[in-house]
């Protein structure tokens, strides 16, 4: 194969091909096996879709269990409040650093960035113990709560969410806002009349791949939850540690996990890749 | 500029959110790991040890040993990303019918939950149920069990991260190589530089920001991989891919010894930061390198 | 606080650089010591000494 026919048009379309197949291959097997038979399962492995023998029962099992809408109600709430908060915080705190001339601006800056970057594991002692022993009131402590969780999420996704939020008010004109001041309008109305309209498309993409990111969180939800406030994701987990071979359940809830992330998708892909590197490559 | 303190105003409620969810488990960690607090132990309450939680950590051999799979982990998961996607950035930076569509899907790794993600490789590796056992089985006469063999689970861990985080170094290097300036390299081919000198000489000094950033972001998500690896293999077998993180999380965790366990978040932490830091520094701080 | 200065050390450095290189090679030092010296003398040895590398580091690097 000589150096310009890899080089190819061709061959690059075939190569991003082989590519997309192989991303796709194992998502693809995991549809397979939650929409198989139980008898279907093992054997010989078909990668083809028998559509006659086909069945909705895992996803039909999976959502009538009580247990389980109850989970994926947690994570919806959860996810939901936490991206609204993240979403109206980072826009006021992107603002404040955008239009206000505040000492240690930079090192501000960078400490919040730093947050995101923390190996949660890390955290998860002190948070746990914070949880359980601090912020308690009588019976209730926040251990164990959807508010708890809600604010947790924070500590990766308002890093993100100011960081993104930045760029965009940045991007809106200083004039605008100065014209409303001069005006005599209040912070209030400049804010929801101005800066509000004028990030919403910014402010959509916020939410959007916050909301993924705390509804993909495992790792808090496992430990800072136990009865209550459980989410998809520790359901999934669970799956495997309790009911351990009813492989066909397992894929449906997989799959209904991964679900929100693929439906965004095209509607985020531009912006997966500066997010995941803090702007520093434009995707 | 208008007044500042309506700054702060706008601000607060972030940093504050910051600082109890951010900050204070970080200081709080600080001080426990000094102490001895252990809720089942005969003296419940905490009290001050010094350093006793470090010395007993330094002798640990299981938590060695899961900081010693990690770095080796790190390390082959970031090199060979690291090679396979800038491999794949070369090949694919041509621009092809529908690249939009290939450049979606092939996103799509990076925003599936961890949790997700492992579940997906463990319905391929299931003895008797996932393809990859099987046709190993059939076509080389390998048998294939992660639950049995120390290095199946190790490189199919491996693989996995490779599956799920390569999409995002080859999209990086591919927005790298767009913006690579098209004269210089130009007009090295018509003074008759090699490909791998235009490579070493031009492409990598111009990719070097990207590279660093890549790097780094790959560096620090794979030092504190907990979920998939869970999902995939629970850290076994044994303790062979149970990673420092994990150790944390299952090993310490329900122990409740608070003082040791914080001792260990601690030092993880540590680590973190200084693998981190040496990789900047040695990436491009050196004052010879400079101008 | 800031400012870059041309001291011993590789790389450039300002003085928050300096006290965290001095803080990281502390907790080295007090580890290592630990796993390995300790037997034949006693930690606040290595406390010493990693103060006075600190203060070196801090003041010249």
């Amino acid at each position: 194969m000589t150096r310009s026919f890899i080089r190819s048009p061709l061959m690059t379309f075939v190569f991003w091909l082989v590519l997309s197949f192989m991303t796709l291959f194992p998502v693809w097997w995991m549809f397979l096996v939650s929409v198989r038979q139980r008898v279907d399962l093992f054997g010989t492995p078909s990668f083809l879709l028998d559509v006659s023998r086909m069945t909705w029962g895992n996803y039909q099992a999976v959502l009538s269990n009580p247990t389980f809408q109850k989970y994926m109600i947690n994570s919806l709430i959860v996810s939901t409040s936490n991206a609204v908060l993240v979403s109206v915080l980072g826009l006021l705190a992107a603002y404040a650093m955008s239009r206000y001339k505040l000492v240690g601006k930079d090192n501000i800056f960078f400490w919040v960035l730093t947050n995101r970057m923390a190996p949660p594991a890390v955290f998860l002692l002190p948070l746990f113990l914070m949880f359980t022993l601090w912020f308690r009131v009588g019976d209730w402590s926040l251990f164990d709560t959807r508010l708890g969780l809600v604010l947790l999420y924070c500590v990766f996704n308002l890093p993100f969410a100011f960081w993104l939020l930045q760029g965009i008010v940045d991007g809106i004109p200083r004039e605008l806002d100065e014209a409303a001041y001069v005006d005599g309008a209040s912070t209030f109305t400049v804010l929801t009349t101005i800066i509000f309209p004028l990030a919403k498309p910014g402010l959509a993409v916020t939410a959007i791949l916050t909301w993924v990111f705390a509804w993909n969180e495992y790792l808090f939800a496992s430990t800072l939850t136990s009865v209550d406030a459980r989410t998809i994701t520790t359901g999934l987990a669970e799956f495997v540690t309790v009911t351990g071979t009813n492989w066909g359940q397992l894929a449906a809830v997989a799959m209904l996990t991964l679900l929100p992330a693929a439906l965004v998708l095209a509607l985020v892909q531009r912006h997966i890749v500066a997010g995941l590197t803090f702007g520093a490559v434009k995707g | 500029m208008r007044n500042s303190t309506t700054g702060w105003l706008l601000i607060a409620p972030t940093l504050f959110i910051l600082f109890i969810t951010g900050l204070l488990p970080f200081l709080y960690v600080l001080v426990v790991s000094f102490f001895d607090w252990n809720t089942f132990a005969v003296n419940p309450d905490p009290h001050f040890s010094g350093v006793e939680n470090f010395r007993r950590l330094v002798f640990d051999e299981a938590f060695l040993y899961s900081i010693w799979l990690t770095l080796k982990f790190t390390f082959f998961v970031v090199t060979s990303q690291l090679v396979i996607g800038f491999g794949l950035a070369k090949l694919l930076s041509r621009n092809v019918p529908f690249k939009g569509v290939f450049r979606t899907i092939h996103t799509l790794p990076l925003m599936v939950a961890p949790i997700a993600v492992g579940a997906t490789w463990r319905l391929l590796t299931i003895p008797g149920l996932g393809p990859i056992p099987h046709f190993l089985q059939k076509w080389f006469d390998v048998s294939y069990i992660l639950s049995r063999f120390p290095d199946q689970a190790f490189i199919t861990v491996v693989l996995m991260d490779i599956w799920h985080w390569t999409p995002l170094v080859t999209l990086t290097l591919l927005a790298g190589l767009s913006n690579l300036p098209r004269e210089p390299i130009e007009q090295a081919r018509i003074d008759g530089a090699r490909e791998w000198q235009i490579f070493w000489d031009i492409i990598l000094p111009f990719m070097k920001p990207v590279l660093l950033t890549t790097v780094f972001i790959r560096l620090m998500d794979a030092l504190r991989t907990v979920d998939e690896v869970w999902m995939l293999t629970g850290g076994g077998p044994g303790a062979e891919t149970r990673f420092i993180g994990l150790h944390i999380w299952r090993v310490v965790f329900p122990k409740t010894d608070y003082g040791y366990g914080s001792a260990m978040s601690l030092l993880a932490l540590y680590m973190t930061i200084v693998i981190c830091w040496l990789l900047y520094v040695a990436m491009t701080g050196m004052k010879d390198n400079k101008q | 606080m800031s400012e870059h200065r041309n001291g011993f050390l590789p790389i450039n450095t300002n003085t928050f650089d300096r006290v965290f290189i001095a803080v990281v090679l502390f907790v080295a030092l007090a580890l290592l010591w630990m796993r390995f010296i300790e037997p034949f003398a006693p930690l606040w040895i290595a406390t010493v000494i990693s103060l006075v590398i600190g203060q070196w580091i801090v003041r010249k690097g």
